[in-house]
């Protein structure tokens, strides 16, 4: 019995001593008392653990005393300690030399960024989350070296196009985006809040994902949970207004009055205006379409983690009207994204990822001479909105084109519906040490549902926009399907402490496909948006009624690709990628090509001579180049197809026929695009300044161009030809500079500029010339790709002043067209005595010379500052936003318009009659240089002492101000008005500006 | 543990198989290539009818037929609006012409889609074979007497499709080969065709027969002509429209008896001013009309090819074709109180319109409006059959008019008063002198076809447009300059037309 209660007390006490544990708790902070947040701190040969909070603090149960804890954070140098007793701890981090140890993602595998070798540019979540971008690419622009950013729109959900360094096609511009490894064409479908981090690579080593990524890859990663994190709650959201940038000065109704009278007595007609004392002020336009517009934004994230998994959940939803309509050009958004990942085993693990989103657009025409901005700057301010008996005014005289723009707010009924699912899951197992396999799958889903309803409507006599007898619509359902199947067998060893080599070899393959339904449904029964349906039309004609089936691709591409990377002490870096890449859009002869790239880079700083320099905390010199591959045309453009249009009347009945298409053209291959890039990174005066600069040469061969063709082959359309070369050539300049003043004081400012300069170099078509875009009505394009001038640039007439006096015009060279004294003089440039064709000359581009941006952000204690501003120089930009009927209204400089000899040699008279002066010319033409305050904040943080007694862990709140204000010249809406067309881009035809926003906002973390 | 690690292997092994073989990009398009086609005679015959599509393309041809003569203006809304027009309009175009370019495109389509019919003509047999070749002849034939009209010598391929590649070495054959090879066309269409056909719009012997006496008038070949012309009054299959007359032009009396050759257009598809050979509607309808017109009977327009008031003035009193060709709309609207239109806006407008060709109300007026108007052009009517029987007949007779030119010219100008067709008046023509009696037939063709596209091309072959047409230059103006991208597009080969 006594043996037996000894037995049981030494148990008990083997027990006790074998289970003394402590509740371990306390904070992390940096070396200048800040806490940081988000730490793992893991107890080591456990599965124990946990992660800061907002303020740094931690706290991990039943701890075993002795036990060592690891604390780990990118940029921090790793901390372990022994645990002793349950005090709470104190845990300061120092920060690892000069943060190099970022990862950076490079394509198929990480890097540190000391490692890098590539032009790679990083923007982190902090950034995004300060500028509250609606679309991704807001938080791009002027953010990043390089990356230029043009918008399609400032309409809700308007699309935004994305150049990196250049122009280099005149075919499709985009980067590949890929989204957790998936492809993404169009951004608004992701919710700026769920994004971790984007890379940006800029150079040659985006070749790694070789097809496509000739213009740049754009890598997004999107927010998912950490191991052993106790779950999180997050909710942030913003609510607030938006307001147009600015009003066009046009005439008022009396301004306007003495004008067309003028105007009309000038064309010898009778001056319909008699007693304009009366007009007064009358209609402005703008006031009627311009409103202020509410925006909201909510999002709540769940996350956590397990031993050996981790998740996250979020749910966003945007709504957002338009400055122009209000909720007639609504967006709104919903996304959900969830991740899960999972450690079978210690070496074979599973990642996965679902992203399913729903947006809801309302579009009204914009950017074209039917938008609703181009009949307000065009309407007759002398007359209302509505008539006597409450209806709307009619736009009589001003031509088929404008109409009463709030009639035509009220009369719109287009949407565009979207739903997408993407998915992505990853496979990886490590063996026989040095050896990994990865096997990832991702794919998207989306459908697009588009719907245009013309109500019958009167507009005024011979609008375009009138629907006179029966209501239809165009219903449209569009359905994507795409996936991305890729394997790779890596090999990573070190030889010697020194050596250091990774292999890797992969395959990759990819298909996309659509489907393209739908019809338009005639003689709908009545005006009701319900009844739009094609059931109930009286006549349909689906979009397959030519060739009896719905327009479809299957575009794909087949890959192989090796890599390899040595380094030497992580001071000599070279890599090196070949990649054989087969796409299905050429033809059998020409699938494949073989696209090698390679890059070096050289770690100055850890060389003797500066191992201990105390102003060069760290030097990189990088050198890259390569050769990427682009094929991204139609399918199918190697063969001649029967998909024309061919469609006759007998007995009254459309009789469908056949006739080919576009012309094949079986020869068709590979577009090469040639990238240099020579680059430093620099750390100075104890890592407070850090300065990157880069050279590159962009050079794209065998540019695969549609030219003009011999109208003998007809029109179904020209085939594509391998003709063309492109330069693209600049320089980038990063500097940053962050400092901590005190504990409550910590500044960082960022700047960037590119310089860029585009030339075209050779276009092998029959005239040397391609051309695009449009200008005024029936005018010949304004726009062309020729050797020697820029990609897009604008071609027309020189001018030199007004023409003052008859005499002047007898002396001159004129165009068909007679001038009388008033009007513009073009200069003939070849001096045969008349203006034609041979005299129209370069009058600027649409890319800008220099971009840049520059960041402030300012903490002190619980307050938060920061500002952000970029800027763009020598973009030129054309002026099509002006109706040439004499009725219609024109912008003030009319005010200071020719009305005899002397007056001005600037603006021209104003005529009903016949003139010169509507011809595309250089008075079109403006700068478009610009300086935006894109985002000025202020916020503030609650300390820990008011949120002590709360489960609250975080509270900030914030007033938010976006595009404040916009220095320019340019005297249209908006200097970043582009459609993104590489030919063609640049003119403004009544561009939807980007709003001005004032937001107030709240990030609360439980 | 080692079997765990030989599984996972072993399924990475297998998955990553999957994709690795080439044959992954090979893609079949769903849409048949053009070298595969031709296998039943449905083939062929949705073949045949893209061929006529491009027929619907000629709109513009005859709208600007008829704005380069001294009928009408150019119009529309400003100087600036189709300066291909305004140029041709003043007589001072040049080979810079969006217009001509699209003209010399839509043509060579129309050519290429025949041709690729005739190309592989010989692949299957079928009971309607012939046919089939009879009417892409009749076509090919339409559009090559299109491009010799406007442009002179052309580039001609007969039974292959001018393909890529092709443009740079293919020369511009000299006039009378193009001549000869539309006329052997025509005639085996003649040959061919039926005359009378169930479905609206086919061509027929009569369609064949007339074309074939236009060609040989423009080709100077009058015996020739006067006898396919002949051959087209003898079938007695059409007629004159008497009381009908003025109503000819409205919709319900499109296809009638006076109707030899009409092109078919119709409103039931919308349309899109991003491609005008794809319309199934006639665009020139809606570009003709009075521009923001409001009111009973008449749609609005875009005010182009206007009348210009000396064409209003060369009807005699009594001569009931003015009225239902060119419409007065001051004299309109005083009629009708409750229309009214936008008098002020649009350039060179005269207050006349072309009454042939506007717009009526009561078609659907599918989106664009002015783009699907279903007005079918009057390509050849008899009356034009008549007066070229007539001409050809006296030509034939060394210029001196027979008993026939004579009636055939009478039972059109009876017509023009409201008098018995068949029956010999007191105020018919007679007893002309050769040269008289070609004038008689320039005015009588210009009042009889006013607006139609016909007196530009009838002026030019008679060599009179210079005493007409302000600013003509014989010979430069004869033909049209040939755009001047096409001659840089086919490899700088071609001359330009002299004067150009």
């Amino acid at each position: 019995m006594r043996q037996t209660f000894l037995k049981i007390l030494t148990f008990l006490c083997v027990a006790i001593a074998s289970a003394q544990t402590v509740q371990v708790s306390g904070i992390v902070q940096d070396n200048s008392g800040v806490p940081i947040p988000g730490v793992n701190v893991v107890v080591v040969n456990t599965s124990k653990g946990a992660v800061t909070d907002f303020d740094g603090g931690f706290s991990i149960a039943n701890v075993e005393v002795g036990a060592t804890l690891s604390f780990s954070y990118v940029g921090y140098v790793t901390k372990t300690l022994k645990v002793t007793d349950s005090s709470k701890l104190t845990v300061t981090m120092q920060e690892d030399l000069a943060q190099l140890n970022e990862v950076v993602v490079i394509g198929y595998g990480t890097q540190t960024k000391k490692e890098t070798t590539g032009a790679v540019s990083v923007v982190g979540s902090q950034d995004i989350e300060a500028l509250k971008p609606q679309r991704i690419e807001q938080a791009l622009q002027g953010q990043v070296a390089g990356v230029n950013i043009t918008t399609q729109s400032g309409s809700p959900g308007g699309g935004a196009t994305i150049s990196i360094r250049g122009i280099s096609t005149n075919g499709d511009n985009r980067p590949l985006i890929l989204v957790d490894g998936a492809r993404i064409e169009d951004l608004s479908v992701l919710n700026p809040n769920d994004i971790e981090s984007i890379n940006i690579l800029k150079d040659a080593t985006a070749g790694i994902y070789g097809v496509q990524a000739a213009n740049g890859v754009i890598l997004i990663k999107t927010k998912s949970g950490r191991k052993e994190m106790p779950l999180t709650v997050e909710y942030n959201a913003y609510g607030g207004f938006q307001q147009t940038t600015r009003k066009i000065p046009v005439l008022n109704a009396t301004e306007y009055a003495l004008i067309v009278n003028e105007a009309l007595a000038a064309g010898g007609n009778e001056p319909p205006y008699t007693n304009i004392a009366s007009l007064g002020e009358g209609t402005d336009w703008q006031d009627q379409v311009f409103e202020n517009a509410a925006i909201q934004n909510h999002n709540i994230r769940l996350s956590g983690g397990g031993e050996k998994s981790t998740y996250s959940y979020s749910g966003g939803f945007l709504t957002q009207d338009g400055i122009v309509g209000g909720s007639a050009s609504n967006f709104t958004r919903f996304t959900n994204s969830a991740n899960y990942n999972l450690d079978f085993l210690k070496n074979f693990k599973l990642v996965t990822g679902i992203r399913i989103t729903r947006s809801n657009k309302r579009n009204l025409p914009e950017n074209s001479n039917a938008s609703v901005l181009f009949n307000a700057l065009n309407m007759n301010p002398t007359l209302g909105v509505r008539d006597a008996n409450g209806d709307y005014t009619i736009a009589d005289g001003l031509g088929a084109e404008v109409i009463n723009p709030i009639a035509q707010i009220d009369d719109n009924y287009n949407r565009t519906k979207i739903f997408r699912l993407s998915g992505n899951a990853s496979l990886s197992y490590d063996f026989l040490d040095h050896f990994s396999v990865q096997t990832n799958i991702q794919f998207n889903y989306s459908e697009v549902k588009g719907k245009i309803f013309d109500p019958v409507a009167f507009f005024g006599s011979g609008k375009v926009f009138n629907v006179l007898d029966e209501a239809t619509v165009t219903l449209s359902d569009t359905y994507y399907r795409d996936y991305l199947f890729d394997n790779i067998l890596k090999y990573e060893n070190t030889f010697g402490d020194v050596h250091n080599v990774k292999l890797m070899l992969g395959s990759s393959i990819s298909k996309e496909t659509g489907e393209f339904k739908g019809g338009t449904g005639y003689g709908l029964p009545s005006n009701d948006p319900a009844d739009a349906t094609l059931e109930n039309a009286s006549r349909v004609q689906l979009f397959n009624r030519n060739t009896g089936r719905y327009p479809t691709f299957d575009s794909r591409l087949l890959s192989y690709f090796a890599r390899a990377q040595y380094d030497y002490k992580g001071k000599y870096l070279f890599s090196a990628v070949i990649r054989r890449d087969g796409s299905s859009n050429f033809g059998p002869e020409n699938k494949f090509g073989y696209f090698p790239s390679g890059s070096i880079g050289w770690v100055a700083s850890d060389e003797n001579f500066l191992k201990d320099s105390k102003t060069i905390n760290f030097l990189k010199i990088r050198g890259s180049y390569g050769i990427i591959g682009n094929s991204r045309i139609g399918a199918f453009r190697y063969l001649s197809l029967l998909n024309g249009e061919g469609t006759y009347i007998f007995n009254n009945q459309e009789v469908i026929g056949t006739a080919s298409g576009a012309i094949g053209n079986p020869e068709i291959k590979w577009e090469k695009q040639k990238t240099l890039d020579i680059g430093l990174d620099m750390k100075l005066a104890n890592n407070k300044i850090s300065v990157t600069a880069d050279y590159f040469k962009r050079r794209t061969e065998d540019l695969l161009v549609v030219p003009q063709i011999s109208g003998l082959l007809g029109v179904g359309g020209a085939p594509y030809v391998n003709g063309g070369v492109v330069e693209n050539e600049g320089a980038e300049l990063v500097l940053g500079y962050t400092n901590t003043f005190s504990n409550d004081l910590k500044l960082s400012v960022n700047y960037n500029v590119t310089y860029l300069r585009n030339e075209v170099k050779y276009v092998n078509t029959d005239t040397g010339v391609l051309e695009g875009g449009a200008f005024g009505i029936g005018q010949p394009a304004p726009s062309r790709m020729e050797a020697g001038h820029a990609l897009g640039y604008f071609y027309g007439y020189q001018t030199d002043g007004i023409y003052q006096t008859q005499d002047e015009i007898n002396n001159s060279a004129v165009t068909n067209v007679a001038p009388q004294p008033g009007d513009i003089r073009f200069i003939d440039q070849n001096n045969d005595g008349v203006i034609n064709e041979d005299d129209k000359v370069d009058l600027g581009n649409p890319i800008p010379d220099a971009t840049m941006g520059i960041n402030v952000s300012l903490d002190y204690k619980n307050f938060d500052f920061s500002a952000y501003a970029f800027a763009s120089v020598g973009n030129d930009i054309v002026r099509n936003y002006e109706n040439n009927n004499p009725l219609t209204n024109s912008t003030v400089y009319r005010l200071r318009r020719w009305t005899g000899p002397g007056t001005t040699n600037e603006y021209p008279r104003v005529t009903g009659g016949a003139s010169p002066n509507a011809l595309f010319s250089d008075y079109y033409v403006e700068d478009g240089s610009f300086i935006r305050l894109q985002n000025i904040q202020f916020g503030y943080s609650f300390s820990d002492k008011v949120l002590e007694n709360t489960k609250i862990n975080k509270l900030r709140m914030y007033v938010s101000a976006n595009n404040l204000f916009t220095l320019t010249k340019y005297s249209g809406y908006d200097p970043t008005a582009s459609n993104g067309a590489p030919i063609g881009g640049g003119i403004d035809q009544g561009f939807y500006p980007s709003a001005k926003t004032f937001l107030f906002g709240i990030n609360l973390k439980f | 543990m080692k079997n765990i690690k030989f599984k996972i292997l072993a399924f990475f092994a297998l998955i990553a198989m999957y994709s690795c073989s080439d044959d992954f990009i090979d893609v079949k398009s769903p849409d048949p290539n053009t070298e595969d086609f031709f296998n039943t005679e449905e083939d062929y015959q949705k073949a045949l009818v893209a061929a006529y599509d491009m027929l619907q393309s000629t709109a513009k041809i005859y709208q600007l037929g008829e704005i380069a003569s001294d009928n009408t203006l150019c119009g529309g809304q400003d100087a600036l609006d189709t300066p291909g027009f305004q140029e041709i309009d003043d007589m001072i175009h040049n080979p810079v012409n969006a217009q001509l370019r699209d003209i010399w495109t839509w043509m060579y389509t129309g050519v290429n889609r025949a041709n690729y019919i005739m190309e592989f003509k010989d692949k299957i047999d079928f009971p309607n074979k012939t046919s089939v070749i009879a009417q892409t002849r009749f076509l090919r034939a339409y559009y090559y007497f299109q491009l010799v009209k406007w442009f002179g010598p052309v580039p001609m391929a007969i039974d292959t499709r001018i393909q890529f590649g092709d443009q740079f070495d293919i020369d511009r054959t000299p006039v009378a080969d193009v001549y000869a090879q539309i006329e052997e066309d025509l005639e085996f269409a003649a040959a061919n065709l039926p005359l009378t056909v169930n479905e609206t719009g086919r061509i027929t012997k009569g369609a064949a027969q007339a074309l074939l006496g236009k060609v040989y008038l423009f080709d100077k070949k009058y015996p020739q002509s006067a006898a396919a012309l002949k051959s087209v009054i003898d079938s007695n299959v059409y007629s004159l429209l008497t009381t009908e007359a003025p109503l000819m032009w409205e919709n319900d009396h499109e296809n009638g008896p006076e109707s030899v050759f009409e092109i078919q257009y119709s409103d039931i598809e919308g349309g899109s001013y991003d491609c005008f050979y794809c319309l199934e509607g006639n665009y020139a309808i809606g570009f003709n009309g009075p521009r923001g017109y409001q009111g009973p009977f008449f749609d609005f327009g875009y005010s182009f090819n206007v009348p210009t008031q000396e064409s209003f003035d060369a009807y005699e009193d009594g001569d009931i074709r003015r009225d239902y060709s060119i419409l007065d709309i001051n004299q309109w609207l005083a009629d009708h109180p409750d229309a009214s239109y936008d008098e002020d806006a649009g350039y060179e407008q005269t207050g006349y319109f072309n009454r042939k060709y506007i717009a009526r109300k009561g078609d659907l007026n599918l989106p664009d409006a002015a783009l699907t108007n279903p007005n079918n052009t009057r390509v050849i009517r008899y009356a034009d059959v008549l007066l070229m029987y007539a001409e050809a007949s006296a030509k034939a007779n060394s210029g001196n008019p027979t008993s026939d030119s004579y009636e055939a010219l009478n039972m059109v100008h009876r017509r023009a008063f409201g008098l018995p067709v068949n029956t010999p008046d007191p105020s018919d023509y007679a007893g002309l002198s050769a040269s008289s009696f070609e004038d008689v037939i320039l005015k009588e063709r210009r009042l009889e076809l006013m607006g139609e596209g016909h007196r530009f091309f009838d002026l030019v072959r008679m060599g009179k447009a210079a005493d007409y047409i302000p600013g003509f230059q014989a010979p430069k103006n004869n033909l049209f300059p040939i755009p001047i991208q096409e001659i840089q597009l086919s490899g700088n080969r071609w001359d330009q037309n002299p004067g150009y």
